[in-house]
């Protein structure tokens, strides 16, 4: 009995030590969580003093809201549009950083190239609005080599803005994905290289049949990663576009944020939040299983 | 056992801490002034405050004045809401609604206060439910800016003072040359994303026109309908700034201040900061432009205070010294706008520029107007706004039908 | 099958002189085998040939081709690597077909082929197989298989049975040796292993330091050793190699005198460093009539069918072989018979051999 106890004790002790951070840990994640949830389930909140208990009356809101639909599409696009381009430049990027030159012209390449990742949303937006904008250096480069006859208004233009605000999120974002792949790639034993050039491989052969293969679950993993960020990336969009022009670029988190702050509404904006986390929950139970499999 | 030892320490520590807490408090101030200012002046004021009152700190939180509507609002809901408040007229509605805001009649009331009411600027007096919420640091009309250099370069002597002249100069300084403009449209859906009541409304007024009946929405009717024309016109013809709808408050200022465009309809404040980043450039200011109608919106800096706040006694003695004749003189100059504080008006009038004594004539004599604070969604409202007339523009869709677009849309909202 | 010529061969990094002027001539479907301890530049000489590694001086020529500019896949060789670097993704079907689909043969051929190879190193059943099911012994013969289906002119081993236990290691030295026999290729063969330069070479090639330290057949390099080094390096256990005295009637060695026939060239008490192997020194009862000297015997090692005995000489530990089944005692000193006719002189200064 007393063994038992004592083997209890010992046991216990690691998770008594962890406690601590358990309960604030569980107390930052489950309280915000519980009370959008709850949000969501009345007529109004915050604003309005005595809430009323609607069920999930606001679901049924958002179900039949074209609105709803059309910032759900936008973030699919946006969200896809943003890995995909994240990914390709990112490993592109990786492969001519990994190339084998000087070590101090290859250091310096690296840290230009992790630049984006440093500034802030506003800066970023700030630049990208100066650069994209008609009179900006895109414009004026664009029309001296021809390409364009006037100059676009790049965030302006519905039909543009969507490309505009995936360019700006690409390089926004591709440091991180090119930064693993950098490390992926250097896990790659050099002896493949060598063998792929001698069965004949020149450059694509090798990519395609050495480094994807060797880099596939840190894509995997990396893309999936991105892919929750992405969805609900929102100082970004708002600072750049927000959400226009008209409703153009609105996303999942604009949306959000427009119907808490823009338009008071907190409990249908709680209602899209509890949207993207179910979605974004989702994601993350994939990336976790990855993650899992890969150990 | 354990239970009342605890109770000791606890009742200890309150013995404690309480005189502490009546000794000195502490207020904050949360605003975008300072921001919009460049010399520290604010930082001073505070200093000179507590000076005056050892007993009180003032802690100056400075946001950009986008942010600031939303810190009020989120602030206010997790409890650790700023004591002092600057608030923009258009808020106050929504900022009602969620009981944000301290009635101050009973403030207003005191004897002991360092000004007379009746010598405030009195928009921002005017009661919503019974009350009043607000009093003005400042106050200042729209006006038009305008580069003088680019005026007579496209071959003008003087102001465009009336639309036609207006629709006339732009275009003319627009052909100048690439990158130039002849008037800037900050249509941006991009925050605060308020451009429409920057540019069209001080428009409409001038026209004679309004947006409101009362408290209801009253967007389809002729005259705005005939400004929206005013608008496209314009743009058809080239004179507005390409890119209007991606075209942010800020840069609209930048690109006035870098000489290039020729208009800016904006606050009268924005000459303090167009004439000290670019002392070369030829500026004036000038009443928007009219077609007869002397009706100009106007514009302030407002101070409320938080009705959470367990410091209001502090928060008023800090709202009453900035309202004080001479404090708000110094206010009112540092900012380039009027006083709140009518009183005030001579010691700001001494050593004027000339820009701020020409806002000091439309003031005098024009009729001010001041819709959005009546509007229970207001922020909601100017973003329809942005929208729609973004549509227009792209020719998705003309004058009337914009007009119409946004008073249902309008409606839904109020409904 | 071709002639691979390798003159005056130089690689420099940076400052650094890795290979000092290597000249190898390799006849058509000769085995030669490169084998130095580590750093010799035996494996940086293969990387040149192979294309892997630029050339700093000199040539390499295989066939009639001069090949310093080629790539490596122009030079017509395969090779495998010493982790065998199997493309993980990939199934050893088509690791083995991978160099034949960049060629783009037709996949009729390719199948023929990979086919072809994978029943003669009985892979066929793992065909479908990725790497990773592999044991080491399988993935060796995959890698193996990998170069055999194109039918180099050449193949390159580099250090290839390094990571196999060591049972393994003697049945995939065996299998090579076969497969030579049969594909009659030219194959250069990098090892640090003697027995496998011994068991596999028709020439060995021994580097020391960027340099060759001597080449020639397995029997020359074994029995008739030019330096100290090699006479040092090749062999297990090592030669025996002691410091003596010349004197009038043979050598000293501590306090021993042992009674031999020494070169011409030496004179009484010049210096000498003299080798003889372990198995030349027996008990002195095996060998009636051979030079004895009676030693203090310090440990046996027990091999089964012999033993070796560690003994004492002056100030040098020396090996001694007996059979497995006699009797000895540690500790006790017995007298050891010494085979000088197989005694090698070496100039303790050059380390030459003095013949």
């Amino acid at each position: 009995m007393t063994t038992m106890l004592r083997q209890m004790t010992t046991r216990g002790t690691p998770y008594l030590f962890l406690l601590p951070g358990l309960v604030i840990l569980g107390a930052l994640l489950s309280v915000p969580l519980y009370k959008v949830v709850e949000y969501s389930l009345y007529d109004n909140v915050i604003v309005e003093r005595n809430p009323t208990f609607v069920g999930l009356a606001n679901y049924t809101n958002l179900m039949t809201d074209p609105g709803y639909w059309s910032a759900g599409f936008n973030t699919v696009v946006f969200t896809v549009g943003s890995v995909l381009g994240h990914m390709i430049v990112g490993i592109g990027l990786a492969l001519l950083v990994n190339a084998d030159i000087a070590p101090r012209a290859r250091t310096f390449f690296r840290s230009m190239l992790i630049l984006p990742w440093i500034f802030t949303a506003v800066v970023v937006a700030l630049n990208w609005q100066l650069l994209l904008n008609p009179f900006g250096l895109i414009n004026y480069m664009l029309q001296w080599m021809g390409l364009t006859s006037e100059p676009l208004d790049w965030l302006g233009d519905p039909d543009l803005a969507m490309w505009s605000l995936l360019l700006i999120s690409t390089w926004r974002g591709y440091p991180f994905i090119m930064v693993s792949f950098l490390s992926g790639l250097q896990t790659v034993p050099r002896e493949l290289y060598e063998a792929a050039e001698i069965d004949g491989a020149g450059f694509w052969h090798k990519f395609w049949h050495v480094t994807l293969p060797q880099l596939k679950p840190v894509i995997f993993g990396v893309a999936l990663l991105d892919l929750i960020w992405t969805f609900q990336l929102f100082p970004l969009v708002w600072l750049s576009t927000g959400g226009g022009p008209g409703r153009a670029t609105e996303v999942l988190s604009t949306l959000t944020f427009r119907l808490a702050f823009v338009d008071f509404q907190f409990s249908q904006a709680a209602t899209v939040a509890v949207s993207i986390l179910i979605i974004s929950a989702a994601f993350t139970l994939l990336y976790l299983r990855n993650e899992a499999r890969r150990l | 056992m354990i239970k009342t030892r605890f109770t000791a320490l606890a009742l200890a520590a309150a013995t404690a801490l309480t005189p502490l807490a009546a000794q000195a408090a502490e207020i904050e101030w949360l605003q975008w002034f300072a921001a919009e200012n460049t010399d520290g002046f604010y930082d001073e004021l505070v200093a000179d405050f507590e000076a005056k009152h050892p007993d009180i700190t003032v802690k100056l939180v400075t946001q950009p004045f986008g942010k600031v509507r939303e810190s009020i609002v989120t602030d206010n809901a997790i409890g650790v809401g700023s004591d002092v408040l600057g608030l923009n007229m258009p808020w106050t509605k929504e900022f009602l609604d969620i009981g944000i805001l301290e009635p101050l009649d009973e403030y207003l009331a005191r004897d002991d206060n360092s000004f007379a009411t009746s010598d405030l600027v009195e928009a921002p007096l005017g009661k919503i439910d019974g009350h009043t919420w607000m009093v003005p640091l400042n106050a200042f009309p729209f006006v038009m800016h305008v580069n003088m250099g680019l005026v007579r370069q496209a071959g003008f002597d003087a102001p465009p003072a009336t639309w036609e002249e207006l629709a006339e100069q732009a275009g003319a300084i627009s052909a100048l040359e690439d990158g130039i403009s002849g008037i800037g449209m900050p249509f941006s859906s991009q925050p605060p994303s308020n451009g429409p009541i920057l540019t069209f409304l001080p428009l409409l007024y001038a026209h004679g026109g309004r947006i409101m009946a009362d408290t209801t929405p009253n967007f389809d009717n002729p005259e705005v309908v005939a400004t929206l024309q005013f608008l496209k016109d314009m743009n058809d013809a080239g004179a507005i700034a390409p890119g209007a709808a991606s075209r942010t408050g800020g840069v609209d200022l930048e690109e006035f201040i870098a000489g290039r465009t020729g208009f800016m309809i904006s606050p009268g404040v924005h000459s303090s900061s167009i004439t000290s980043r670019n002392p070369e450039l030829e500026y004036t200011l000038v009443r928007v432009p009219t077609n007869g109608e002397t009706a100009y919106r106007v514009h302030g800096w407002e101070i409320g205070i938080a009705a959470d706040s367990p410091n209001k006694d502090a928060a008023w003695t800090f709202v009453n010294y900035l309202l004080s004749p001479e404090v708000n003189a110094r206010a009112a100059k540092a900012a380039n706008a009027l006083p709140g504080n009518l009183a005030a008006l001579d010691a700001v009038r001494e050593g004027a520029d000339e820009t701020l004594l020409k806002q000091m004539e439309i003031l005098s004599g024009d009729t001010p107007v001041e819709e959005m604070r009546q509007s229970p969604k207001a922020a909601a409202s100017w973003s329809v706004m942005t929208e729609e007339i973004q549509a227009m523009l792209r020719g998705d869709q003309s004058p009337e039908e914009a007009a119409a677009a946004v008073q249902a849309r309008w409606l839904d909202l109020a409904g | 099958m071709s002639r691979i010529e390798i003159r005056n061969l130089v690689k420099m990094y940076g400052a650094h002189q890795a290979l000092h002027g290597i000249d190898i001539s390799i006849q058509p479907g000769e085995f030669c085998v490169l084998v130095g301890p580590s750093g010799c530049g035996k494996s940086t000489t293969l990387r040149m040939v192979a294309g892997l590694e630029t050339i700093s001086g000199g040539e390499i020529a295989i066939g009639e081709r001069v090949v310093n500019g080629l790539r490596p896949k122009e030079r017509g060789i395969a090779m495998v690597f010493q982790n065998y670097a199997l493309y993980p993704a990939k199934t050893v079907y088509n690791n083995m077909a991978f160099s034949l689909q960049l060629s783009r043969m037709p996949k009729p051929e390719i199948d023929r082929r990979v086919r072809e190879v994978a029943d003669i190193l009985e892979l066929t059943p793992l065909l479908e197989r990725k790497p990773g099911a592999l044991s080491g012994g399988q993935r060796q013969r995959v890698a193996m298989g990998r170069a055999i289906v194109r039918d180099p002119e050449v193949f390159l081993f580099d250090e290839p049975l390094s990571n196999l236990d060591a049972k393994l290691r003697g049945q995939m030295r065996a299998e090579i040796k076969r497969l030579h026999q049969r594909l009659q290729n030219t194959i250069i063969y990098v090892t640090h292993d003697q027995v496998e330069a011994m068991t596999l070479a028709d020439r060995i090639v021994i580097m020391r330091d960027g340099k060759i330290e001597q080449q020639g057949t397995p029997d020359a390099i074994f029995h008739d050793p030019d330096t100290v080094f090699v006479a040092g390096f090749m062999g297990s256990p090592p030669m025996n190699l002691v410091d003596c005295m010349v004197t009038p009637t043979g050598l000293k060695l501590g306090d021993s005198e042992i009674a031999c026939a020494t070169p011409d060239g030496l004179r009484a008490g010049a210096r000498v460093i003299c080798g003889i192997r372990p198995d030349d020194i027996r008990p002195a009862a095996d060998q009636p009539g051979r030079a004895t000297a009676t030693v203090p015997v310090d440990l046996i090692e027990q091999l089964g069918t012999e033993k070796l005995v560690h003994f004492r000489a002056g100030q040098h530990s020396m090996i001694g072989k007996t059979g497995g089944r006699v009797d000895l005692a540690e500790g006790a000193p017995h007298p050891l018979a010494f085979d000088m006719a197989h005694a090698y002189f070496f100039d303790p200064d050059t380390e030459r051999r003095i013949r």
